[in-house]
């Protein structure tokens, strides 16, 4: 948090927010009475703050005089006031029901059976662990012809004997059903399918296997073929269950009074207060509307460590300490932590509004923090890079000082959290090495896995993602300063406490922002997946969990097949040739709304409606009536025969996204449209990803028939619309101009439709796309959403324009494809496409663009860029390279140089293009920007100009000008004002000396009455100028220091202390850094006068 | 205002600097500048003597873009007289090519740059050991060498000098002895030694040094251990002097 910028804000410590009504039990350990007393006034003014509206100002300080008291009685009631508030004495399992809200759905034992555990918190902040038992994990297989009920008892005792489970019997449940298989229309037609119930989850691996080998063959009665038998519903055993019992992901469940069991204090098995065993059968799940689409006050903690790391190196746990962890804990719905505190190795002055928690030694100190873990009993643990770097760092370290008791982070009271390596690659996201520490009962929120997953940012560092999403900076300590910090005073330490828990706050306030939690949250009901399934998991199993839920209603089973990635790609969509140019009339977009998903569901497209044509025949089917061939050749049976299963999930998304639009517009408690707004962009999200899923071909549900006729249909729409506007909108038709399609790609059209004004260009737009609608089967349809004016198209994918949905003031700039957007180059680059963009769209200012391309470009050349400005970034993504590239030369060579610092796998690699040994390759001048900084080493102001510049400026401006203009552009007079620097590496600058040069003419001064001096003998008369021209540079300079400095006091928020700060993401630490060094040039530039004025 | 005439237009190719300044003085034309990488110097110096006439008001210093400078130099021919020509401050070089048997006169004029640039220079130092020996020999030594392998070790001793390397296909090494040519003086071998040195240096950079063989038929190298080599080509009015960095251990 800004500890600063909120001084006067109080935080409260008490952790015993009562929210019942019922008198709280008297604690053992509670030796203070008077004190208890009042702290209870407090907690249920507290409770129904949270319940209703923030608490006010005057609450705030109120607590604030109490905090003090609390500071000054010293902090021994504080671990009790951390904990979750009291269980109800009243509280009675016969007759109340236990509701709560289910966050975490795992796979457990009890009682030596395998259940299901569902952790979850109640609405007044009880945690609950509830076990669901005699729940049966199964699979199907088809029955064989001839296959009876007789068979069923004999077929049990063959599969018990195949599966030598010893003792114990393997199947619980052997029966025939009535089912249906997913893939293909075969007339409705149900046919025998033989559900297996095993009573331990973990056999159905291995029946499968047995099964799909032809191992199980009883009786001979399955068919002999090559591929063994199929097998039906290949589900893991939460997600069977969540299926099942129609439970989604964080979704409200609940037990009816005397259904449930309290588990006895002795044989509880986790730490949670509601500890409950249930027959599957008395679970009731609620489906989240309603009153049930609220989120249960859940306890989340925001953390970070900071560890004293040696010289160069980054912290190893072997070896370097961990030495302050900071924590905020917040219930949700409440916007301020309630539990704010630094554990500190050694002293630490104290801290406004914060418990500071000393401790002698490091392992005390963990164990302390352990301990607050457990008491304060987080539902949601968050923080910035916590799975790789936090987890892994304090787990180690405690096996390193063999601390026992410390990593039993989990709800569950005798399984430790651990550190695994996982990997997760998907197509949407590449490949990523992460660490995984299991918290069971806990959910883990990673911010940097999310912010990575959903955004794309030239950094990821916490300071450059909460520049871009909060708009607010801190200090960035290099981590060598840590332990200079650490190894200073109380109030050194104090310092880097002041850090540690902006840190901790930081990652607390990007959730709120961002609203992960909510989002998060709306997409696990949505999709029906666990919660931390969405962070480890891909695109995939949300389409599945929804496609299941459905097949279970409609008695569909799916069979497992085995992944066969197909080499042939089927065709995509289709791009109308740009017809490029700058155009200074309105330009109409046309766009189909939900393309992809309103074809599927348009053209019945599915799994179940796919039909061979064979079975057409076979069942008499007729063309156009009750089955259509799609672009591709594929047939599907229409909606009457029988409607798609996929459509049906679409409608269903699609439906749920309009109410929840609808009510996003009628509801007023902002936590209600969060959660809105959350819900209907899951949904949105979904519905699209619908078609990916049928187009991959790795992936477990792959139906390229599908796929490839989606995009087919597309292709052939878009034709179709350009060719229906272009011939309707025609002088011959009695219109003013003969309308164009300018350009078009996969879901939208960019109609000219001639007239100079906006109104009627809008007009136009409106009736086209209501006329293209007509064409087109519900429920496509094309939908007239903005104009482009003026608009410049440059190639396929790359166009610029301003963005006009009213009459009356454009909405914003909007540019594609074209360099502003891209990743890949410097800042440079972007700043300045957006402002020739501007100049030329919004000022239409052909000749202001050009004057300020000239002046940027002499900028450059004459070294007064800022450095932040040239910094190009690059994910380092894998380590084996074919080609050699900047970014990885670079981390390489930083490796070498600083172990520590180097960047690793999947962080960004800032660098610069330098100036390199003639023929040098571009990889081979990378370097690191500080290193640039700190020896001066010069920037190959060319390459900038050729290779990041020229390009892109030569793109834009070629509709616009002549060709002779853009040449002229880049290679003008303004290019021959040059400025080198020189360096303080390299071979030759050990045996170099420096000559002065003459200020006036640039002569270097070598007759000994000049050396030392300013100027030459020629320029004398001119010493009265030059010197005043140095003094104001000087001046100037130290100004521009100055309130560089400052604004770096102010972002650490100190006046008084030396700014440590060397963040690689602040631009205004370049400048900072580039400004002493020239103060200190020109200083140096200044003394030569001296010499000059003696003779 | 400079008028300055040589007899002879030198052809001056540098690949190792693009921008650099000439500085103008009474003595003559200077030219001192680094590679990018700075692993070497090149310092030129053509004497006021070597031009007839020479003329200078006062000091000015030339921003020439090199490879604007060799297109121009380019369209003359070796025997042309060249005279160089600009203002006190001056926007433009002009170069003006005289044919030494016809009557061909060619004006060129080349966009000055203002450069801002340090100064850098190597100060003058006593060498352990001085070699000098057929500029076409080093350079054919160079190129040889640079076959092979990266960087060239030079060893100067009593007996001779030898220059050696190794590199992923095989060694080599050549040995030069020294000797007198009384005919041609200039196909000599001497060697000055004070004491024995050893040196590594970067063959890409020798065979760019050895650009220059064309200026002058002898070559000398100056060596001193732990300082810099000193390449120079010495001309009738002037010289051509190249420095380079010794290779220190396995990196650059």
């Amino acid at each position: 948090m800004a500890p600063v910028s909120k001084k006067r804000r109080m935080i409260v410590f008490d952790r015993n927010g009562k929210r019942q009504k019922d008198e709280p039990s008297e604690s053992d350990e509670d030796s203070n009475s008077h004190k208890k007393v009042k702290s209870e006034t407090r907690e249920q003014r507290l409770a129904r703050g949270s319940q209703h509206a923030p608490s006010s100002f005057e609450e705030d300080l109120g607590r604030l005089t109490e905090e003090v008291n609390e500071l000054k009685t010293g902090g021994q009631e504080q671990h009790q006031k951390w904990s979750r508030p009291d269980l109800p004495e009243s509280w009675d399992p016969k007759e109340e029901n236990l509701i709560f809200q289910q966050i975490e759905c795992d796979e457990g034992t009890f009682d030596r059976k395998t259940t299901i555990q569902l952790f979850g918190v109640t609405e007044a902040g009880h945690s609950v662990l509830l076990h669901v038992t005699d729940f049966y994990h199964y699979l199907y297989v088809a029955a064989p012809i001839g296959f009876t009920r007789q068979h069923l008892a004999g077929f049990r005792t063959f599969l018990e004997n195949k599966l030598q489970t010893g003792l114990e019997p393997a199947i619980a449940c052997v029966q025939i059903l009535l089912r249906q298989n997913l893939y293909g229309y075969t007339g409705n037609q149900l046919s025998p399918y033989i559900k297996i119930d095993v009573t331990d989850p973990k056999l159905i691996p291995r029946l499968r296997n047995l099964i799909e080998h032809g191992d199980a063959n009883y009786e001979n009665m399955w068919p002999a073929g090559d591929g063994g038998t199929k097998t039906y519903d290949a589900l893991q055993f939460v997600m069977r269950f969540m299926v099942d019992t129609k439970i989604s992901g964080m979704s409200w469940v609940e037990v009816p009074a005397g259904e449930y069991h309290l588990v006895d204090r002795r044989e509880k098995l986790s730490s949670c207060q509601i500890e409950a065993k249930v027959h599957v059968k008395d679970l009731i799940a609620h489906p989240s509307e309603g009153e049930y689409q609220k989120i249960a006050p859940l306890r989340i903690l925001s953390f970070d460590i900071e560890c004293a790391g040696r010289k160069g190196i980054f912290p190893e746990a072997h070896h370097d300490p961990v030495i302050q962890i900071a924590n905020m804990v917040t219930r949700y719905g409440e916007s301020k932590p309630f539990i704010k505190n630094v554990f500190t190795l050694g002293t630490c002055a104290s801290i406004v509004n914060t418990q500071v928690l000393q401790y002698v030694s490091e392992g005390k100190m963990l164990l302390g923090w352990s301990e607050f873990l457990r008491q304060a009993d987080p539902d949601v643990i968050i923080g910035y890079n916590i799975a790789n770097f936090d987890f892994p760092y304090l787990l180690d370290r405690a096996k390193h000082l063999k601390l026992v008791g410390f990593p039993y982070w989990t709800r569950l009271k005798n399984v430790k959290s651990e550190p695994k390596d996982s990997s997760f690659s998907s197509k949407q996201m590449g490949n990523r090495d992460t660490k995984a520490t299991n918290t069971d009962g806990r959910l883990q929120l990673d911010l940097l896995q999310l912010v990575q997953r959903d955004h794309q940012l030239r950094s990821y560092t916490l300071n450059s993602v909460s520049a871009h999403f909060l708009g607010e900076q801190k200090e960035d300590v290099h981590h060598s300063m840590i332990t200079e910090l650490h190894n200073g005073t109380a109030d050194s330490r104090r310092r880097l406490a002041v850090y540690c828990l902006k840190d901790a706050y930081l990652p607390q306030r990007l959730m709120d922002k961002l609203m992960c939690l909510i989002n998060y949250t709306e997409m696990a009901r949505v999709t029906g997946v666990p919660f931390n399934y969405l962070l480890s998991r891909g695109q995939q199993i949300k389409f599945i969990s929804q496609l299941y839920r459905k097949a279970k209603e409609q008695s569909l089973v799916v069979p497992n097949l085995p992944p066969q990635p197909s080499e042939d790609p089927y065709a995509g969509a289709t791009v109308i040739d740009p017809k490029k140019g700058y155009y200074d009339v309105p330009i109409a977009t046309l766009d189909f709304a939900s393309l992809y998903p309103s074809i599927m569901q348009a053209h019945n497209l599915c799994y179940t409606t796919l039909v061979r044509p064979e079975t057409c025949e076979r069942l008499g089917l007729q063309k156009d009536i009750d089955y259509e061939i799609t672009p591709t050749g594929d047939r599907f049976v229409k909606a009457h025969r029988r409607k798609g299963m996929v459509p049906l999930i679409l409608e269903a998304l699609l439906g749920a996204r309009k109410k929840a639009k609808a009510d996003l517009k009628n509801a007023t408690d902002p936590f209600e449209k969060a959660v809105l707004n959350g819900r209907q962009l899951a949904l949105k999200i979904s519905a699209n990803s619908v078609y990916g899923i049928t187009g991959a071909t790795v992936g477990k549900l792959p139906c390229l028939e599908i796929a490839s006729s989606v995009t087919g249909y597309g292709r052939g729409m878009i034709m179709q619309t350009k060719a229906e506007v272009e011939s309707r909108y025609t002088i011959a038709n009695g219109y003013t101009h003969d309308a164009m399609v300018i350009y078009g790609d996969t879901d939208s059209i960019m109609v000219k439709f001639g007239p100079k004004d906006l109104p009627t260009a809008m007009e136009l737009g409106k009736e086209a796309a209501e006329f293209v609608s007509q064409k087109f089967p519900t429920p496509i349809k094309l939908e007239f959403e903005k104009v482009y004016f003026p608009y410049l198209l440059i190639n396929k994918k790359r166009y610029a324009g301003l963005y006009w949905t009213n009459t009356e003031k454009h909405d914003k700039m909007d540019s594609k494809g074209i360099e502003t957007v891209r990743r890949d180059n410097c800042m440079l680059v972007q700043v300045c496409i957006e402002t020739v963009l501007r100049k030329l769209l919004i000022d239409q200012d052909v000749e202001g663009a050009q004057t300020y391309v000239k002046d940027l470009i002499s900028d450059l050349l004459q070294n007064r860029i800022d450095m932040s400005q040239l910094v190009i970034t690059k994910a380092l993504t894998k380590n084996d390279y074919t080609a050699k590239q900047a970014h990885v030369e670079l981390a390489e060579r930083m490796r070498k140089r600083d172990a520590g610092s180097a960047p690793t796998l999947g962080d960004r690699v800032a660098y610069v293009i330098v100036k390199g040994a003639g023929g040098a390759k571009n990889y081979e001048k990378s370097e690191d920007p500080i290193f640039v900084l700190e020896n001066s080493v010069p920037i190959d102001t060319k390459y900038y100009l050729e290779n990041q510049l020229a390009k892109p400026l030569g793109r834009i401006f070629e509709p616009v000008i002549t060709d002779a203009g853009v040449k002229k552009l880049l290679n003008g007079d303004h290019t021959r004002t040059i400025s080198v620097s020189a360096p303080m590496v390299g071979g030759l600058m050990k045996f170099a000396k420096k000559t002065e040069t003459c200020m006036g003419c640039k002569i270097p001064l070598t007759k000994k009455e000049e050396v030392g001096g300013a100027v030459c003998s020629d320029c004398k008369s001119r010493f009265g100028e030059l010197y005043q021209k140095t003094v104001t540079k000087v001046s100037e300079l130290e100004v521009k220091f100055g309130r560089l400095w400052t604004q770096c006091q102010r972002c650490q928020g100190s006046l008084h202390c030396e700014v440590i700060c060397s963040s690689r993401d602040c631009p205004i630490f370049y400048m900072r850094m580039k400004a002493k060094k020239d103060v200190v040039d020109a200083g140096k530039d200044l003394r030569r006068f001296d010499v000059d004025i003696s003779w | 205002m400079l008028e300055a005439r040589l007899e002879q237009a030198g052809v001056l190719k540098k690949d190792l600097v693009q921008d650099c300044n000439f500085d103008c003085n009474d003595s003559g034309i200077a030219l001192q500048a680094m590679d990018n990488s700075h692993v070497a110097l090149v310092s030129m110096l053509l004497k006021a003597e070597g031009f007839s006439p020479y003329r200078l008001d006062r000091n000015v210093a030339l921003g020439i873009n090199l490879t604007s400078l060799t297109k121009i130099l380019r369209c003359a021919q070796n025997e042309d007289i060249l005279t160089l020509k600009t203002e006190d401050t001056p926007d433009t070089l002009s170069l003006v090519f005289e044919g030494a048997e016809n009557d061909r006169i060619s004006e060129y004029e080349i966009k000055l740059m203002d450069i801002d640039q340090e100064h850098l220079g190597i100060p003058e130092t006593e060498y352990a050991a001085a070699i000098s020996m057929p500029s076409a020999e080093f350079q054919r030594i160079c190129r040889d060498l640079s076959q092979l392998s990266e960087s060239v070790a030079i060893e100067a001793s009593k007996e001779g000098v030898k220059f050696s390397c190794s590199g992923d296909i095989g060694s080599g090494a050549v040995t030069l002895r020294q000797h007198n040519n009384v005919d041609k003086p200039e196909l000599s071998t001497k060697i000055e030694l004070t004491e024995p040195v050893a040196l590594t240096f970067s063959l890409k950079y020798l065979v760019n040094f050895c650009k220059a063989s064309a200026l002058s038929s002898t070559v000398t190298l100056s060596l001193s251990n732990e300082v810099p080599l000193l390449v120079e080509y010495a001309m009738g009015s002037g010289f051509v002097r190249f420095y380079l960095a010794p290779k220190i251990g396995e990196e650059e």
